[in-house]
């Protein structure tokens, strides 16, 4: 792929940067009226940038390999996130002083540009991170998806939670970071390449003359994995989570457990495409079975002792992973999305991010004692005061669940269904029994929104869009859960390719067959 | 299970790597265990003298700095190491044929490197970083 | 082609980077101050890019030493942040011990 087709890919990402750059000089404009502009800058940025994915997809006549679906995804995740994360900046005492008028204003206090750029930066690491077809171009992707997030985290809030919580969060990531670099090192060592095409070539070679990889390539691979899992929040990196989860401001959190967490997987499905066709050392299958396994049960039952909210729903995210470890392990499986664990994970990852974003986003519309709801308290009795949102917490948690309307459940029996098919029963009991325990938790917070003793809440953000995007997302969740077909032959025709190979021109599938999904 | 057997003997194609991070832990570990376990930890008056012709400091050593050096630290690091990138570049420009078609191409590209870091450096002078008052 | 593990001297600077990552790891584990916690990481970078520039000489291409810029960079970069975050921190809590953070119990 030379230089112009390259650049070619990544227009939606520039859109994107050029978007981030433009709310950063907007945002130290001197008058209100214009600095309040910087949020539907960002809005507009994430609308070329999908015009343009959108265009692309049309040119190349449908949803081929992984890099158009992921860049979709978020594009339109991205909206909704966006419409939850537009009053964080308001949220601060200092932005209210300095737009009131009661503080002077003061170039080096104003954070409303940062924070959407740095919004629009995670996103582009994401979109980048689909375009790789290096490990050096990963690792900047993967960088460039994480460092935004740590300062979002630490600035999200006044307490001092956020800040400590930030902190944890950058200390954590920048070791993993390394630990992955340390994979990559060892990758690029056994190989002599950094591209993923001359590295699976490298490794078919070795293949061909020792019947094996060599252990060097493998331990790469692990120390990779290990290090990646810091993004996804799996066992053995899971345990910054929930304290992160807690200590960010709720719509960061709903944006943490969206976007990392996207990025990281991609770039998993990426690192297992190095392997040669057909060939998964022992080594790796045993890693990820065992991270699979302890990721879902540390989540789930940790998740059953929590008293707050959003620490449920930072190990639910754990869970989730975990879950979705289970689709990587049936990575190189071909055919229908029943089979092919890279369109469970591509289709898992939306139906996960709907439903997550839709319970952040109401916990986030809601104020007890002067804080953003937290506790099982707070959300009390929520039925009786906001039976919308009350309602929406319901969709998305029984989607979380993996209950029948929803789309959570069609995401798990791809997921389980894949794994079933290379053979995994064990895991996928161990999974299901999972399953089972989470209902616990998650039919806790819906029948703490219905039955619990009503409290005074009181709606808090500013404007709508809070509630707003909370609804979007879960009807979005019960829509595509009736309707699922379209979105799993396109997440199918998405995962058919392996990534290292994206830039071997491929044509269609077939057209969406989708036997299994509609009805 | 077929699985296991094959771990096992793959197991001896470990070994390198095994002892490359057994060697690698064991000198961390015996670093750290040796300068605990050897190194006396005496506090005392003579021990924190100033040594021979030093001066007697004045006031506390951990008077803290103002904010402000620690963001033109930040500053200075980043832009300093933005200058790595033109090393490469310059190394090869020269090279290139005298009217090569690439010259301009070559130049433009890291003009716009370039570009990019005024860009980030008139944001910074925006917020404020250069100012001393 | 031989294993890279066989070859004299790059055993040697795979040692030297192997060691600087392990140190970092240990140092990472152990130590509860910010600033010391974040050179640690910083040691394990080095120990990456001392391996990558080892294993580029082993197989004689650029490859290695270009990552080995950009992970300069994203250090840099990284470095920068932590300063930033540490500061911000301390500003609101006087110290920079870690096990001072006692609001959060994982």
């Amino acid at each position: 792929m030379n230089m112009a087709e390259k650049i070619a890919g990544v227009w939606p990402e520039i859109a994107l940067l050029l978007g981030a750059a433009l709310c950063l000089l907007v945002g130290l404009a001197r008058s209100v009226a214009i600095r309040r502009f910087t949020g539907w800058i960002a809005a507009a940025s994430l609308l070329v940038a999908g015009w343009i994915v959108a265009a692309q997809v049309c040119n190349a006549g449908g949803v081929i390999g992984l890099t158009p679906y992921i860049k979709l995804a978020v594009v339109a995740v991205g909206l909704i996130l966006l419409m939850v994360a537009a009053a964080v900046p308001v949220q601060l005492k200092m932005t209210r002083d300095i737009e009131a008028g009661r503080e002077p204003f003061e170039p080096g206090l104003v954070i409303r540009g940062e924070f959407f750029a740095f919004f629009l930066f995670s996103l582009t690491g994401v979109m980048l991170t689909a375009d790789a077809s290096d490990l050096v171009w990963l690792f900047l992707a993967l960088e460039l998806t994480s460092l935004p997030t740590y300062v979002m985290v630490a600035t999200s809030r006044d307490r001092v939670e956020a800040q400590e919580s930030g902190v944890k969060y950058f200390f954590l990531g920048a070791m993993a970071a390394a630990v992955f670099l340390y994979g990559f090192a060892l990758i690029y060592g056994a190989t002599g390449q950094t591209s993923f095409s001359l590295i699976v070539d490298a490794a078919n070679q070795q293949i061909a003359a020792q019947g094996r990889i060599s252990p060097l390539l493998t331990t790469g691979i692990v120390l990779s994995l290990l290090g990646v899992a810091f993004k996804i929040a799996a066992v053995p990196m899971h345990f910054y989570a929930a304290d992160v989860y807690q200590g960010a401001t709720t719509a960061v959190t709903a944006f943490l457990a969206f976007v990392p967490k996207t990025a990281g997987f991609v770039a998993l499905i990426a690192l297992l495409g190095l392997l040669p066709d057909g060939y998964v050392p022992p080594a790796i299958t045993w890693l990820l079975w065992i991270m699979a396994a302890l990721t879902m049960t540390v989540g789930n039952v940790l998740g059953l002792m929590q008293s707050n909210v959003k620490r449920v729903l930072a190990y639910s995210s754990i869970a989730h992973s975990g879950y979705m470890l289970v689709g990587l392990l049936a990575l190189h499986g071909s055919g229908d999305a029943l089979g092919n664990g890279t369109a469970a994970i591509l289709f898992y990852l939306v139906a996960y991010g709907l439903a997550t974003i839709g319970a952040f986003a109401v916990l986030g519309s809601l104020q007890a004692r002067g804080e953003e709801a937290e506790t099982f308290d707070d959300i009390s009795g929520l039925v009786r005061t906001h039976p919308v949102l009350a309602g929406v917490m319901l969709l998305s948690v029984l989607s979380l669940l993996g209950l029948p309307p929803m789309i959570g459940f069609l995401g798990k029996i791809y997921l389980f269904g894949s794994a079933i098919q290379h053979g995994f029963v064990g895991l996928v009991v161990i999974a299901v029994l999972n399953s089972a325990v989470s209902a616990v938790y998650y039919l806790r917070i819906a029948s703490a929104c219905f039955f619990g003793d009503s409290e005074g809440h009181t709606v808090s953000t500013p404007g709508i869009s809070r509630p707003l995007a909370a609804g979007i997302a879960a009807v979005a969740a019960l829509i595509l859960g009736f309707a699922g077909g379209r979105l799993v032959s396109t997440a199918r025709d998405a995962g058919g390719f392996p990534t290292g190979r994206n830039d071997v021109v491929t044509t269609p599938s077939q057209p969406p067959a989708a036997t299994t999904a509609s009805r | 299970m077929t699985t296991i057997t094959l771990a096992v003997s793959e197991f001896g194609l470990y070994a390198p790597v095994g002892i490359l991070l057994l060697m690698a832990i064991g000198f961390g570990v015996a670093n750290v265990a040796l300068s605990t376990v050897l190194g006396p930890s005496r506090h005392g008056k003579v021990k924190g003298m100033v040594y021979e012709s030093g001066m007697n400091p004045i006031g506390s050593a951990k008077r803290r700095f103002n904010v402000r050096f620690y963001i033109v630290a930040m500053t200075f690091l980043v832009f300093d190491v933005e200058i790595v990138f033109l090393y490469p570049w310059a190394s090869v420009f020269p090279s290139l044929a005298e009217g090569s078609p690439y010259g301009v191409l070559f130049l433009s590209r890291m003009l716009f490197f370039v570009l990019t870091s005024i860009i980030a450096f008139a944001y910074a002078w925006r917020k404020g970083v250069f100012r001393y008052d | 082609m031989t294993d890279p593990l066989h070859s004299l001297t790059l055993a040697h600077y795979l040692f030297t980077g192997a060691v600087l990552f392990v140190l970092g790891v240990i140092g990472f584990i152990s130590r509860r101050n910010l600033i010391i916690m974040f050179l640690c990481t910083e040691m394990m970078f080095q120990g990456v890019a001392v391996t990558l520039v080892a294993f580029s000489r082993y197989h004689q291409n650029d490859t290695g030493q270009t990552f080995v810029i950009f992970l300069l960079t994203i250090a840099a970069a990284e470095a920068a942040l932590a300063l930033g975050l540490v500061v911000l921190l301390f500003r609101r809590r006087r110290t920079l011990d870690a096990q001072a953070w006692g609001e959060m119990k994982g």
